[in-house]
């Protein structure tokens, strides 16, 4: 290799560094301006945004934020959901998925395509048919409104079949012969082969259950039934409420301390299970 | 004749035992899909179904529903504030998506050496942004890009710039909302990207390196053909979610100023506001066909040319 070639590549790596460094500031800086700034004082918070280390360290905004908003129990609300749906998701998913994958049985490509046309169905056009499902139903503002719809979910299955079907028949076919029932075949046999799909499917499932907003806004939208998002979205109507008044800078530290209290949950299990998340990102990018 | 008969009994008394086990094990894959068959008939065909019939009523929630035909769609489709919110998920799909490639595949493209150095920290901190809950980074802009407070305008401020009203003008409020949307989905087109990358054999570039082609032209002649499919589809993903678009203008805009960020998504969820549900479903219907027919359209470009 001659100099001129290494000089050439170094300059390069530089400039790869370079530009990464750049945007791997521009993706970070808003989350850690806010996890900062929320322990400011919250005068400073609006007079020198951009300092963020010398006008002292407080925690009066995260006191008054815990007396003001009641975060404790849109927490308890998104905790009762996530561990409900949440395990309806991982039983009934990959339980559909097993019946898709290993039979063949009249009306299952009726039933796939099914499966395959909810994936397709945007969400957002669902919202007005199933809110005046849930008023008929008179489940407005209740759990079950929270956690059923959408809890057998369609794109769980199209990947799970997909996992299922790497498991090789031979193993389900000795469990038979071994005197395993089907439903048994599931569970000691099916369940256990997949656990790492299983894992990046808990991950995704938790992750989109804690930061639903648009159908826990629209059916629970009471301060009883608020999931933590909904109780978030609610600060933001305050600010604009302040906006001429010294309560400004008070409602702002507020704000940055509750999204600091629902961001850090997700950032630690992101960054303890990374690798599970990218993989159940990655499944759900071949959805479609 | 007794030699005649007694196969035939013992022929029915096999099967009727063998079938009755054959039944129990063909009813196996119904029960495991029974949950999902119910969830689906519950949540999503019967909705739909009473909607669509919904759609041709008019019906502010209570009392009985008044048949009005076609009514509905015309009130929309001659409607200018129906198309208003098209086009503003238009304009925003416009500043997103090409962005949004562009950078994506940079990082990608970057990412994609085994031998760099703190590879694996870049990718993570460019995942950040979308596993964070979405209505929590909306009112961080708030505050970041608040017109007299704000970290952003401080930053213009120091530089010598003038202070920009990011959310209260229409000229910049959906270029703000943009950059949220930028900013918090660019990390998961990055890893598919990224996945699509490292599909291509490595024997290409060597190849391509033997012959003295430089890293700009074996981006051109070997990547970008080859990663068609991946970022098309990674198009047809961000085109659907652009159209859809509502917690980002519902949380820090609320639909303004003077309804330029009111999207497609948000444009349909005010119906609900307004009680207005034989027009919010028929508004729903028309969704569905738009962004199907533009999903369809995408999957079209998706095909191999040759």
């Amino acid at each position: 290799m001659t100099a001129s070639t290494r000089h050439h590549r170094r300059a390069a790596l530089t400039g790869s560094h370079l530009f990464l460094a750049t945007v791997t500031l521009g993706f970070l800086a808003p989350v850690v301006w806010a996890l900062v700034s929320a322990f400011k004082q919250p005068a400073a918070i609006i007079q020198q945004p951009l300092d963020l280390f010398s006008s002292g360290f407080t925690l009066a905004n995260y006191q008054r934020m815990f007396e003001d908003v009641p975060i404790g129990h849109g927490f308890l609300n998104t905790a009762i959901v996530l561990v409900t749906k949440g395990t309806i998701t991982l039983l009934g998913a990959p339980l559909a998925a097993f019946g898709f994958a290993k039979y063949r049985f009249p009306g299952q490509n009726l039933l796939f395509g099914a499966v395959l046309v909810t994936l397709m169905l945007p969400m957002i056009v669902l919202i007005i048919p199933l809110l005046l499902e849930m008023k008929a139903l008179n489940w407005v503002n209740t759990y079950q409104a929270l956690i059923l719809p959408g809890s057998v979910d369609a794109f769980a299955i199209f990947w799970m079949r997909q996992v299922i079907a790497a498991v090789p028949d031979e193993l389900l076919d000795a469990g038979r012969i071994d005197g395993c029932g089907e439903f048994g075949l599931f569970w000691r046999i099916v369940l256990p082969a997949i656990r790492p799909g299983l894992a990046g499917l808990g991950v995704l499932t938790i992750m989109n259950i804690y930061n639903d907003f648009v159908w826990p806004v629209v059916v629970a939208s009471s301060s009883r039934m608020a999931t933590l998002q909904v109780v978030l979205s609610t600060l933001a109507q305050n600010i604009s409420g302040h906006r001429i008044s010294a309560d400004y800078a008070t409602v702002t530290g507020e704000l940055l301390a509750a999204s600091s209290v629902a961001l850090v949950p997700l950032l630690v299990l992101f960054i303890g299970l990374q690798k599970h998340f990218i993989n159940g990102i990655l499944a759900g990018s071949v959805k479609g | 004749m007794s030699a005649t008969v007694a196969p035939v009994q013992a022929r029915s008394a096999v099967p009727a035992r063998r079938w009755r086990r054959v039944l129990r094990r063909r009813s196996w894959p119904y029960i495991f899909v029974t949950p999902f068959v119910a969830v689906f008939a519950a949540f999503s065909v019967y909705p739909m179904v009473f909607t669509l019939r919904l759609s041709f009523t008019k019906w502010r929630g209570t009392g009985a529903a008044q048949w009005v035909g076609w009514d509905n769609y015309t009130y929309l489709l001659t409607n200018p504030s129906f198309w208003a919110s098209l086009k503003n998920s238009a304009v925003l799909w416009l500043l997103v998506v090409p962005a949004q490639m562009a950078l994506a595949l940079a990082i990608a493209v970057l990412l994609n050496h085994a031998a760099l150095r703190l590879r694996n920290l870049y990718r993570v901190a460019i995942i950040i942004p979308f596993v964070t809950p979405l209505v929590a980074v909306a009112q961080i802009w708030i505050v970041l890009f608040d017109q007299d407070y704000g970290a952003v305008n401080s930053v213009l401020g120091a530089l010598g710039l003038p202070h920009v009203g990011w959310l209260v003008t229409s000229q910049w409020a959906k270029p703000t909302l943009a950059l949220l949307f930028i900013w918090k989905t660019t990390g998961f087109i990055m890893i598919i990207l990224l996945s699509g990358l490292q599909a291509i054999d490595p024997a290409y570039y060597e190849a391509a390196a033997i012959d003295g082609a430089s890293r700009l032209q074996q981006v051109t002649a070997i990547t970008l053909p080859l990663l068609r499919r991946t970022l098309m589809f990674a198009v047809v993903m961000q085109t659907l979610a652009v159209f859809q678009m509502f917690t980002e203008p519902y949380v820090v805009t609320k639909g303004g100023p003077y309804s330029s960020t009111t999207t497609a998504g948000l444009y349909l969820y005010n119906h609900i506001n307004r009680a207005d549900l034989g027009t919010g479903s028929a508004n729903s219907f028309l969704l569905v066909v738009i962004v199907m027919g533009l999903s369809l359209i995408f999957v079209r470009l998706l095909r191999p040319k040759d």
